[in-house]
């Protein structure tokens, strides 16, 4: 059977689980890239224009580092993950853009993740990705119910075992982190926020320490209508958090340039203020951000959160 | 009650016409440097373009005493959909309080316009309302043919500025009058003064088709007037983005009962193979390779900074460049772009395009009508 690689990136933080399960139950072998690291992130600049967002670019960087490691790559289209909530709109082109960049020197594996539209473009999908391994379709699709009950019972993968949050049980101090997933768990990328924060003895709440309905709840001003799912995880989390004592402030960490961040980040700085007197950060990162001056800049914050 | 709107390109002349008819009193947005810092300094700094100048127009406005905002809305994947709600919540943290009006735009139907337009005509009937809307889509369609006549015909006039001078009393006079008559009768009488320019018999000016970001693509002072200064170059100019298209995708399509497809959008799957990527990269691509098709010679991509549709859309135009053989210049517009560097890769494109044309003569004949 063939080896399938997995980027550590983008939608790999929150689905490692179901694709891995998924491509291991079909038989293949699976190859994970490694954390991200300085020259996956060179390799993703240089194969992206320079309007591309930095998680997209690192995204490039880890699908190069697999090109001679696995005969196919899988990069999935994910449109729309629940009932009226929407990715990026990068993420629906990330197929073709990946093929174009990499001047269509790899293979791809591909499925259609559009949960707002019928199944049908997912079992087109899947049937594509059948004949491609030589497959059984129906083999494919009960690997796939599988792996998909699996990463279900598993609450999101890597994002999900980084802890939960009960409001009640904790007392310790504590700070919040928002942000996309592969921007608050990619270790490189958030230049070693999460350990810094927890050297210091402070714990680390993140939207997936969050349950759904909770955080859906305090979307404002979106609840219950269409919006981006990354945007309405990261609103719901804020004015969630914004009324836990025990946290002292919070942190968004956003990439350059960030469509979707542009937005969110604006609407929570504006809102939280009605809500409690949070301390809240924006924190915005690229290619070129030293950890020097990162760090000086989480220092800041820090001290200023302390003394309140 | 006094109502604003967004200026965005001629779109303001036929929202002036459907309030005129509905007879309600408006703030056409005033266009100033002023307004833009406005708009500009209460935005995040990564919002894209369209949402910077809308807000400005918003503020202004309201300072010269509007109090309701007419505009779009929708859902999907672009941030369009939610501006709205952002723009509500600057505006009324900074003291503000306007009530917005927002049609639902992915999904214009006769009745949701009325029932949006209802609160705004104060007890005026459903007919009214629908002539008054019916009023601004003819407005909008005939401006946008009036537009297209004059880049037909600036670029092949035998006296250079002859388009220009009659385009420019158009202007000038559109902003002193009211009414749908009145504008009708305008752009009557324009379209006669440039019929009876006189042409350059022998020319067969180079096509350029414009594509991208529809608020960057309509709009003259955005774009820095791109289609005139192309037009004086000697090129005939083809804007694909109109609102004209949009009004003709969002609304008049959807009163068949069933689905007429965006040609573009359609053609544009071929290199991204999904239903939508939001905005209209979709017909980016698409436009790109009809005009290929249509032996233009090249296109051009007008987005603002950190537009996501347009920004996938880029990314395949090196793949239609090698299947299809269109050049595609790409021009990114943000607050600060500067007018030299700008005119300057155009210009050097036309010269490209130019010397294209030299090296390979037999594209002439298509192009010669
Ligand atoms: S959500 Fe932001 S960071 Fe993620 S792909 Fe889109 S633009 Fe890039
Ligand atoms: S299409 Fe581009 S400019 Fe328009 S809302 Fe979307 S990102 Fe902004």
């Amino acid at each position: 059977m063939p080896t399938i690689g997995l980027p550590k990136a983008l939608f790999y933080y929150q689905h490692s689980v179901l694709w891995e399960n998924f491509f291991q139950n079909l038989g293949c072998r699976v190859v994970v890239s490694s954390d991200t690291n300085k020259q996956i992130l060179d390799s993703g600049v240089t194969l992206c224009s320079s309007e591309t967002c930095l998680p997209v670019k690192v995204f490039h960087g880890h699908v190069h580092s697999l090109m001679n490691r696995a005969d196919y790559i899988f990069v999935p289209r994910y449109t729309s993950v629940r009932k009226d909530e929407f990715t990026c709109p990068k993420f629906c082109a990330l197929p073709e853009v990946t093929l174009i960049n990499l001047k269509k020197q790899v293979k791809l594996l591909t499925i259609d993740i559009n949960a707002n539209s019928s199944q049908k473009n997912m079992c087109i999908s899947l049937r594509e990705m059948a004949r491609e391994l030589k497959l059984n379709f129906e083999f494919a699709v009960k690997e796939f119910k599988d792996a998909f009950d699996k990463h279900a019972n598993h609450a999101d993968g890597i994002a999900g075992r980084l802890g939960s949050y009960s409001a009640s049980g904790e007392r310790e101090p504590s700070i919040a982190v928002l942000g996309h997933p592969y921007m608050i768990f990619d270790e490189y990328i958030n230049m070693k926020l999460i350990k810094k924060l927890r050297s210091r003895k402070l714990a680390v709440y993140f939207p997936s320490s969050l349950n759904y309905s909770q955080i859906r709840e305090n979307a404002f001003p979106y609840q219950g209508r269409v919006f981006w799912e990354a945007g309405l995880d990261n609103l719901g989390s804020a004015f969630t958090f914004a009324r836990y004592k025990n946290i002292r402030g919070i942190i968004y960490l956003t990439p350059f340039a960030c469509g979707v961040d542009s937005f969110v980040t604006e609407l929570i700085e504006r809102r939280i203020r009605h809500i409690s007197s949070m301390p809240f950060i924006k924190l915005t990162i690229d290619e070129h951000s030293g950890e020097a001056g990162f760090d000086t800049r989480v220092e800041a914050f820090l001290d200023m959160v302390g003394r309140t | 009650m006094k109502v604003t709107f967004p200026h965005m390109g001629s779109l303001y002349i036929a929202i002036k016409v459907l309030l005129d008819t509905l007879n309600v009193e408006y703030v056409v947005p005033p266009f100033s440097i002023n307004s833009l810092e406005a708009g500009i300094m209460n935005s995040p700094e990564f919002a894209c373009l369209p949402f910077k100048l809308t807000l400005g127009n918003f503020i202004s406005a309201i300072e010269q005493g509007a109090d309701t905002v007419l505009f779009g809305g929708g859902c999907g994947q672009c941030r369009f959909g939610y501006y709205s709600d952002l723009h509500e919540e600057i505006l009324r943290s900074m003291g503000y309080n306007a009530r917005f009006i927002c049609v639902n735009s992915s999904n214009m139907t006769p009745r949701e316009v009325i029932q949006k337009l209802k609160p705004l005509a104060e007890g005026r009937k459903s007919r009214v309302i629908l002539k008054s809307v019916l009023h601004a889509v003819r407005t909008i369609l005939a401006l946008d043919r009036l537009n297209g006549l004059a880049c037909h015909i600036r670029c092949r006039e035998a006296a250079r500025g002859s388009t220009d001078k009659v385009m420019k009393e158009f202007h000038s006079s559109i902003e002193r009058i009211k009414g749908f008559k009145a504008v009708a009768e305008l752009v009557r009488s324009t379209r006669n003064k440039l019929r009876s320019i006189e042409l350059n018999k022998v020319c067969s000016p180079l096509k350029i088709a414009i594509v991208g970001e529809i608020y960057t693509c309509t709009d003259p002072y955005i774009n820095q007037e791109i289609e005139r200064r192309l037009g004086n170059m000697g090129v005939d100019v083809d804007n694909k983005q109109t609102i004209s298209r949009w009004v003709v995708d969002h609304g008049i399509k959807k009163l068949f009962p069933f689905e007429i497809k965006n040609k573009a959008h359609e053609a544009g799957k071929k290199y991204i193979n999904t239903d939508d990527i939001g905005g209209h990269g979709l017909q980016t691509i698409g436009n790109c390779i009809l005009s290929a098709k249509a032996k233009y010679d090249g296109a051009i991509q007008i987005y603002p900074f950190t537009c996501m549709p347009e920004i996938i859309a880029q990314n395949t135009f090196g793949e239609i460049q090698k299947d299809y053989g269109i050049p595609v210049l790409t021009l990114i517009i943000d607050e600060m772009t500067g007018e030299a560097g700008y005119m300057t890769r155009v210009e050097a494109f036309v010269d490209m395009l130019e010397r294209k044309r030299k090296l390979n003569p037999l594209k002439k004949q298509h192009m010669a009508y």
